[in-house]
């Protein structure tokens, strides 16, 4: 996103920089504080000072010394940007939504060019927009139309085929047999009438010879057609596979943050449809892009060397038959979309109400919503009516008006002929040839929506696939068997660069040890966690591993040997046993049975109908929470992890599961390193230590009894949680 | 001990919650601080900045306000049910607050609406100047508050509002259609 725009040099001018005075932000006040829409109007941060500059004047000036901190804050639909000095907040400026996430930049930037530091803050999310020409992004870093990109995207295109030339070349020949065979077809036609059947002697021979020819051609021109579409659908399935899985195996290798900036929705779309489109475009457009394209010229050169005058003609309303297809084609989609919008509606409301009964039931508004579903669904049916009938009408009326060019030529071809210039054969060729004309002109007319869709997606596609893994191998990693001891040095880290979630973290964790993690919601104990996962690559300082920096050990390696149970816990699709064996597939079903039996999940596993086989996940037998914990705890048990991580694993569930769960979980953390995060504060009775994690940083360190005597932020916590639970006993 | 574990602090504020709290020239004074916001002074309490929100934005633009502390938890100091209960003066700097959060221009005119690959590009007027902006096709961009009066959000997230379609000519509401 930029956080620097332009300025004229009039602006430049009122900014009056001093030597030594950099420009580091300017972002649009694009509203004023009535809310009127204006240009020319920006707030600017240098090393030194903060302007704003408003229609052409400076309005305001402050020193960065000489105020404590700038802040911008949301609104509804735009906002407000202010600064605190001497304790006083003072509105300086109002944007609207576009700008919100780029002022939010601005504190971050001031606070780190207050402190004497020169580095940019740099935005890693994308514009909306294309700056230069305006048009909406489609979730890409550049424009598909400005950055140039979009014939480089047709080389990519190129690319992708590459490895499927031996393909490609058969179908090239085939599309060369298919543009003879259009063009000849029409001119045997003519030899037919003019040499055959209008001499004065009867030649059946030849007549014959010519239909037949026809006839061999016409079932030639099938077999071409047919077999290119067979070839150019199966070039385009290659194509796609090849892409699906690439992105797959990219977005696997990317980190979670850019998994979470996108929805999974978004994910599947360029894995699925982004790949599909690419593949229709090979099937549908591709194999006919070059046939038609060689036909239309080869076409329009056969028309004007036969008769130009009567060619002019035919060109001549050509405009006029582009127009009326894409006007007709502009009108079809708008119905289309209306009626896809009223279904929408329809099946919005079935949900609603169905997903709803029990609520619609007990407050007996059965009629009312009957009425209406009645009501929506009717004006369904009639949009739906409407169209069928516009169809019934006017597409046959349609299917005249682009043809009215060919009505033309045969009434003036006609009378050529009739005057004796042109032959019966040479004006039925020519009839073709403008039929020909015709249809092609409408079918290109469509072939830049069809590629720019084809060029969006492979753009789509192409910005997950150029991204930089943020966890890779480093060139010196090396596999490791972790110990379990673990160090974080001077370890800071946010999600976006301008929020730091941990800053300047420093803890050292023995081997076997296990670490209670202890915090309001929202103060990074999770952050923490992800970092020991390496899920994440802190952005200062580092964290050593049996005293070697983690990002020196190969992932793969260090995944293999973590062992991690969530409060929701995700099972796949699929049985028991192989989601007991996800870590370690090649685990044998005695070690199976026995991390199971460790697990406390045995017990329940073998009561189930299908025992170890039976079928869970979507679709599947719904497990209760406690027991999906077990199943999970049972999968950590299996690989043996040395790095174990429990993340409020026995958060929400009932007395007996939790005291199965903490048996479990107590022969599942014997002897290695444990983190454990836990809200309820008595989990964390046999944690060795207790971290407190509370503004970005550790606040205290310490065993339970130190820390209750200490009497801190965590003496707080454990007082306030027996109080609740003293009360609520005394309430019951 | 921090102030959110204690128990009975936190009743108190529960059951403060229930209390609905009028505010009146009698019992709030509003001023304008020198840096463009808004203070409140209740009886004791003295709030240094204070935010004003519509309880329903869409229905009753002029009173039923919730008047909230500027902090992170928000919480409602008040409610001003009409601007008659606080007096002109305070009314004003109340729809000044008003004004500078809430930013929905009423669109006055449809110039142009072009639709492009899976986007629709608008060219309007509105209350607040001409504008362009751009929505994305076939999502929840539109959003029709009654029949005739409909929200429009665009890639950004600002939000543009026709109050009444057919108070458009015949040709903006064709141009419209789409996403009627």
């Amino acid at each position: 996103m930029i956080l620097k725009y332009d300025l004229t040099q009039d602006n430049l001018k009122l900014c009056g920089l001093q030597e030594g005075e950099e420009i580091y932000y300017c972002l649009p006040l694009d509203i004023d504080m009535k809310g009127d829409f204006r240009q020319n109007s920006y707030t600017i941060m240098t090393n030194r000072r903060l302007l704003i500059l408003e229609e052409g004047a400076l309005t305001r000036e402050y020193l960065l010394a000489d105020f404590e901190m700038i802040k911008s804050e949301p609104q509804i639909s735009c906002g407000i940007c202010y600064i605190v000095k001497d304790g006083q907040e003072i509105l300086v400026g109002r944007f609207s939504a576009k700008h919100l996430t780029r002022y939010s930049y601005l504190h971050r930037g001031m606070q780190i060019l207050k402190s004497g530091r020169t580095e940019h803050v740099i935005s890693r999310e994308y514009e909306h927009s294309c700056p230069k020409c305006g048009r909406a992004l489609p979730g890409t870093k550049e424009c598909p139309r400005c950055s140039g990109k979009r014939e480089g995207l047709l080389f990519t295109f190129l690319d992708m085929m590459k490895p499927h030339k031996k393909r490609l070349a058969v179908i090239l020949v085939l599309m060369l047999g298919a543009t003879v065979v259009t063009l000849a077809n029409p001119a045997i036609q003519k030899h037919l009438v003019d040499d055959v059947l209008l001499r004065e002697e009867k030649a059946y021979g030849a007549a014959i010879a010519c239909i037949l020819l026809m006839f061999a051609m016409s079932v030639g021109i099938v077999i071409i057609n047919a077999a290119k579409s067979y070839l150019c659908t199966r070039l385009g399935a290659y194509i796609s596979e090849d892409q699906r899985a690439k992105l797959f195996n990219k977005i696997q290798g990317l980190t979670i943050s850019f998994i979470n900036e996108r929805t999974p929705g978004e994910l599947m779309n360029r894995i699925i449809r982004d790949t599909a489109r690419v593949s229709e475009f090979v099937g549908n457009v591709f194999c006919n892009m070059f046939t038609v394209s060689i036909l239309f010229v080869c076409v329009c050169i056969y028309m004007l060397v036969l008769n130009w005058k009567l060619a002019i003609l035919a060109f001549a309303f050509a405009p006029l038959s582009v127009g009326i297809s894409m006007a007709w084609r502009k009108n079809i989609r708008k119905r289309f979309h209306l009626q896809g919008a009223k279904s929408d509606k329809v099946n919005g409301n079935l949900q609603d109400v169905i997903s709803g009964m029990a609520v619609v039931k007990s407050y007996g508004q059965e009629r009312r919503e009957a009425e209406h579903f009645d009501d929506t669904a009717e004006e369904f049916a009639r949009i739906q009516r409407n169209n069928e009938v516009f169809f019934a009408i006017f597409y046959p009326m349609l299917t005249f008006a682009m043809s009215v060019g060919t009505y033309l030529v045969t009434y003036y071809g006609g009378c050529q002929t009739l005057a004796g210039d042109m032959t019966p054969g040479e004006l039925m060729q020519y009839i073709n040839y403008t039929s020909l004309l015709y249809t092609y002109l409408g079918w290109m007319s469509n072939m830049p929506r069809m590629l720019m869709n084809m060029v969006t997606s492979l753009e789509r596609i192409g910005d997950v696939l150029n991204q930089e893994p943020g966890i890779y191998d480093h060139e010196d990693a090396v596999e490791h068997e972790i110990q379990g001891d673990i160090e974080f040095r001077n370890a800071s880290f946010g999600y976006k660069s301008y929020q730091p979630v941990l800053e300047n973290v420093n803890l050292k964790v023995k081997k076997g040890e296990m670490i209670g993690l202890v915090g309001a919601s929202g103060t990074g104990k999770s952050t923490l966690i992800n970092l020991i996962m390496h899920l994440y690559e802190v952005d200062d300082g580092e964290i050593l591993v049996d005293g070697i920096d983690i990002r020196k050990i190969k992932v793969e390696n260090y995944h293999s040997q973590i062992g991690v149970v969530l409060q929701e816990n995700f099972l796949f699709t699929g049985t028991i046993l192989n989601n007991i064996k996800f870590a370690k597939p090649d685990a044998t079903i005695e070690e199976v049975i026995h991390a199971a039996k460790m697990a406390n999940a045995h017990e329940f596993i073998c009561k189930l109908p299908d025992g170890y086989n039976t079928y869970v996940g979507e679709k599947g037998y719904t497990l209760s929470g406690g027991e999906r914990q077990r199943v999970a705890i049972a999968r950590a048990m299996l690989n043996n992890p040395r790095l174990l991580i429990l993340d409020e694993a026995t958060a929400s569930l009932d007395t007996e599961s939790e005291y199965l769960i903490q048996k479990a979980l107590g022969r599942l953390t014997e002897g290695k390193t444990t983190f454990a995060i836990a809200h309820r504060l008595s989990t964390l009775k046999d944690a060795d230590r207790v971290v407190v994690i509370d503004g970005h940083q550790i606040a205290e360190v310490g065993t339970h009894n130190e820390l209750m005597e200490k009497k801190g932020i965590y003496y707080g916590l454990v007082q306030a949680q027996l109080q609740t639970s003293m009360k609520a006993e005394a309430d019951a | 001990m921090k102030e959110e574990f204690q128990l009975s602090q936190m009743e108190q504020e529960t059951d403060e919650m229930l209390r609905i709290r009028y505010l009146n020239k009698d019992n709030a004074v509003f001023q304008k601080t020198p840096g463009g916001f808004l203070s409140l002074t209740v009886g004791e309490e003295v709030y240094p900045r204070v935010q004003v929100a519509r309880m329903f934005p869409f229905m009753y633009k002029e009173g039923l306000l919730s008047i909230r502390t500027a902090d992170e938890r928000s919480k409602e100091i008040g409610i001003v049910e009409k601007y008659e209960d606080v007096g002109a003066e305070t009314a004003d700097l109340l729809k000044e607050q008003l004004n500078l959060k809430y930013f929905t221009p009423v669109i006055t005119r449809i110039n142009h609406i072009k639709d492009e690959y899976g986007y629709a590009y608008f060219d309007v007027d509105t209350n607040h100047g001409p504008c362009k902006f751009t929505i994305q096709m076939g999502g929840n961009a539109v959003v029709h508050l009654s029949e005739t009066r409909i929200l429009i959000m665009d890639i950004d997230e600002n939000r543009f509002e026709i109050p009444d379609i057919m108070e458009l000519t015949a040709g903006e509401r064709k141009k419209l259609d789409l996403f009627l």
